[in-house]
């Protein structure tokens, strides 16, 4: 159900608080995705003329699980403050003088319902936190990462979730990975409506037994880190090893992760310097067709070299410059039996990824002018005009 | 473990449905009735004595809000001035749970609803207090059929218990047994006929009058066979007693005997010699009964054989013995009866 579906369905003295829910709803350290509605109904008869909705569930992503809260308002008395059925979570009883929102509640601060959901989810961690004495193991998991302001601040416990086949306890930890995030390349998502949310790697480690032996770690990035470290499965974290514990295995991780993003940062500012070195032919678009300003992966120029012209489409790829560029020549005259312009990839050229950016340039050029002749025979030999 | 069960009328459960239909949003307020304890002891093969407790929550009135929050604060604090207003003329202590009726929610208790009950039951002062929830909803989305469902709980260490609900007159026939106490009831009306009328079939104790007579019947019985017994007991014992005097005497006679026989003394001697004197002279025929004649001479027909002389009872006629004098050796005559 989108946002605006939501507000239409809802009743207008409520639509103030669950603006701010379904349109900046983010909560816990899950931040890309944001608080959903669902099960819009009603507390008044059918007589009643809508929009009238006053009670909906609510999906609140939290520990790698998804909470589904009934909240319960009355459209007949929208001053009050609403009432919460916390799914299965039956068990779950907050102290009600310890939700400030709760205690002063403003029916009139669209933010009130926002912030309450926030508060009953500190609680309800420290509720999830105090189930995991059920095993000392896990316990001690908690503990040890808690002592460590790295994690200890920026994590989240599902707890007693049973084994559905051994019936056993087990535990999920979702921990927020400390790093430097800033200089990511930026990423625009197709639906530019949509704010990607902010950076962020999260661990999960689950904890199938209570006796952790059988540990299932995943890690989760953030479109933007995804994107730049080239897809979900460009990053393989190391299996949990046996015996092992939490407070060991997670900064291993984040070392690895750390690493992995530096060096995607130094080669995207690596071609970004290799741009910058022919921006004056950028500037001028002296040959240049078009490039990724933004990424800086691909460019293509349009060359002539003794009346001929061709293209030279350059792929620099994600680790440049320890990966060693693409060139693909193309010609603008000749087309293959299959209706495509004739072209040539070329991947094996004299190249050193110590090569400055200047020496880069000098070199590809003078490469340019030794095989063009080639590629020229080449063209005029298998391609028809 | 007790069982808990809450009972409310037919009358009862319509008119609380009646209620929420008519408003326009939820709807919540007081239950009123009775609780009662029982305890049920069953016997079985497997177990002699089986004692359960029976917690019986008879819901007879509620008393609706006029609004929500009405009793309560947004963290579940109950206002007792509140509650009381709502009670008006009746008795805070007749007061045994409230009720809440949402529309198009879940059967479970939410969060304020248990902050609320816990702190309704120390306000009041009672741990035994229910919570009855009813959500009714659409079973259809045209509306054409909606459906109602009725739940109640109970606080068991912070723990919501749910418990079953009988509504009387819907199917509702378990009463197998003997009713132990009369059908619940609030109405002034039933209070004054049962106060005008009670005191012909029940005594002040609250008991049938003929359950007083028969119990004191058996009062007297029981004193009776009590006197009884203890006169049976009072002879054995006597006998008992006796017995034991006999015992005793027969023990020294034997001891005495013996040391006697053992011993041999002229005392000893002297009483047997007389001892044979005696039996000698009582073992002659001469001082036995005779029969005689007329002329008083002994009837013949004694034989001499050895052996008791046979005797004739006059009452049994039949052969006179023949005698025999101890020492003579003389005939005698056989004489003819005399005509």
């Amino acid at each position: 159900m989108s946002p605006e579906v939501t507000l239409h369905r809802i009743s207008p003295e409520l639509r103030p608080l669950l603006s701010s829910v379904v349109r900046n709803g983010r909560v816990g350290l899950d931040s890309t995705n944001c608080l959903r509605v669902t099960d819009l109904k009603t507390g008044c008869t059918s007589l009643t003329p809508g929009p009238c909705c006053d009670r909906f569930k609510l999906h609140i992503p939290y520990a790698g699980e998804t909470l589904k809260w009934d909240i319960i308002f009355n459209a007949q008395y929208p001053e009050l403050p609403p009432d919460f059925i916390f799914g299965e979570d039956a068990e779950f009883l907050p102290e009600p003088s310890e939700l400030p929102h709760l205690v002063q509640w403003d029916s009139g601060d669209p933010e009130c319902l926002l912030q309450l959901v926030k508060e009953l989810l500190q609680q309800y961690h420290h509720y999830q936190c105090q189930r995991l004495r059920e095993s000392s193991r896990l316990l001690f998991e908690y503990d040890s990462l808690l002592e460590d302001p790295n994690y200890g601040r920026n994590m989240e416990i599902y707890a007693g979730r049973k084994n559905s086949w051994t019936g056993e306890f087990s535990a999920r930890f979702l921990l927020k990975l400390p790093g430097d995030f800033s200089n990511i390349p930026v990423y625009l998502l197709k639906d530019t409506a949509v704010d990607p949310g902010e950076d962020v790697a999260l661990l999960s480690v689950s904890f199938e037994d209570a006796e952790a032996t059988q540990v299932f770690p995943k890690l989760y990035l953030s479109p933007s880190i995804e994107h730049a470290l080239g897809g979900s499965s460009a990053l393989h974290i190391p299996a949990f090893p046996s015996g092992g514990c939490l407070i060991d295995y997670v900064p291993q991780v984040c070392q690895l992760l750390n690493n992995k993003v530096q060096y995607v940062i130094q080669g995207y500012h690596k071609r970004r310097e290799t741009f910058i070195r022919h921006r004056p032919c950028l500037l001028t678009r002296k040959g240049v067709v078009e490039y990724d300003a933004e990424g800086f992966t691909k460019l293509t120029l349009l060359l002539m070299w003794k009346d001929f012209c061709f293209l030279v489409h350059v792929d620099l790829p994600l680790y440049f410059p320890r990966d060693q560029p693409t060139l693909t020549f193309q010609s603008v005259y000749h087309f293959t039996s299959s209706g495509q312009l004739y072209s040539q990839v070329q991947k094996s050229y004299p190249y050193s990824p110590r090569w400055d950016g200047n020496e880069m340039a000098k070199r590809a050029k003078a490469y340019f002018k030794s095989f063009i002749p080639q590629f020229q025979e080449g063209a005029f030999a298998n391609g028809k005009l | 473990m007790a069982e808990p069960t809450v009972r409310l009328s037919g009358i009862v459960f319509s008119s609380l449905a009646f209620q929420h239909v008519n408003r326009d949003s939820d709807v919540e307020g007081l239950i009123l009735g009775e609780s009662k304890f029982e305890e049920q002891v069953t016997i079985s093969d497997s177990q002699a004595d089986h004692i359960h407790i029976e917690e019986i929550y008879n819901i007879q009135k509620h008393i609706s809000c006029l609004k929500l929050n009405d009793f309560y604060n947004s963290v579940g604090d109950v206002n007792v001035a509140a509650v009381n207003k709502i009670l008006a003329d009746n008795k805070q202590e007749n007061v045994i749970g409230w009720y809440k009726q949402r529309r198009n929610s879940d059967q479970q208790m939410t969060f304020r609803e248990k902050v609320v009950h816990e702190k309704l039951k120390a306000s009041l002062s009672n741990p035994h207090m229910i919570f009855v929830l009813l959500t009714p909803s659409r079973l259809t989305p045209t509306g054409s059929t909606h459906k109602m469902e009725y739940a109640a709980f109970i606080s068991r260490s912070r723990h919501f218990v749910n418990v079953p609900v009988l509504v009387n007159n819907l199917g509702v026939l378990e009463q197998l047994a003997y009713w132990k106490a009369s059908a619940p009831c609030s109405s002034a009306g039933y209070h004054r006929t049962m106060n005008t009328h009670s005191s012909k079939f029940f005594s002040s104790n609250g008991l049938l009058r003929e359950v007083n007579d028969v119990n004191s019947m058996n009062d007297s019985l029981q004193l009776e066979l009590q006197k009884a017994s203890r006169k049976l007991v009072e002879s054995e014992r006597l006998v008992e007693t006796l017995q034991t005097d006999i015992s005793v005497l027969r023990r020294k006679l034997s001891e005495k005997k013996k040391s006697e026989a053992g011993k041999g003394g002229p005392v000893d001697q002297r009483d047997q010699v007389l001892h044979e004197a005696f039996r000698s002279l009582l073992c002659c025929r001469l001082f036995h009964t005779h029969t005689l004649t007329l002329e008083a001479f002994p009837v013949p027909g004694f034989s001499e054989q050895d052996g008791a002389p046979e005797t004739a009872s006059p009452l049994r006629p039949g052969k006179r013995p023949k005698e025999t004098l101890v020492g003579t050796d003389r005939k005698r005559r056989r004489s003819q009866p005399s005509e």
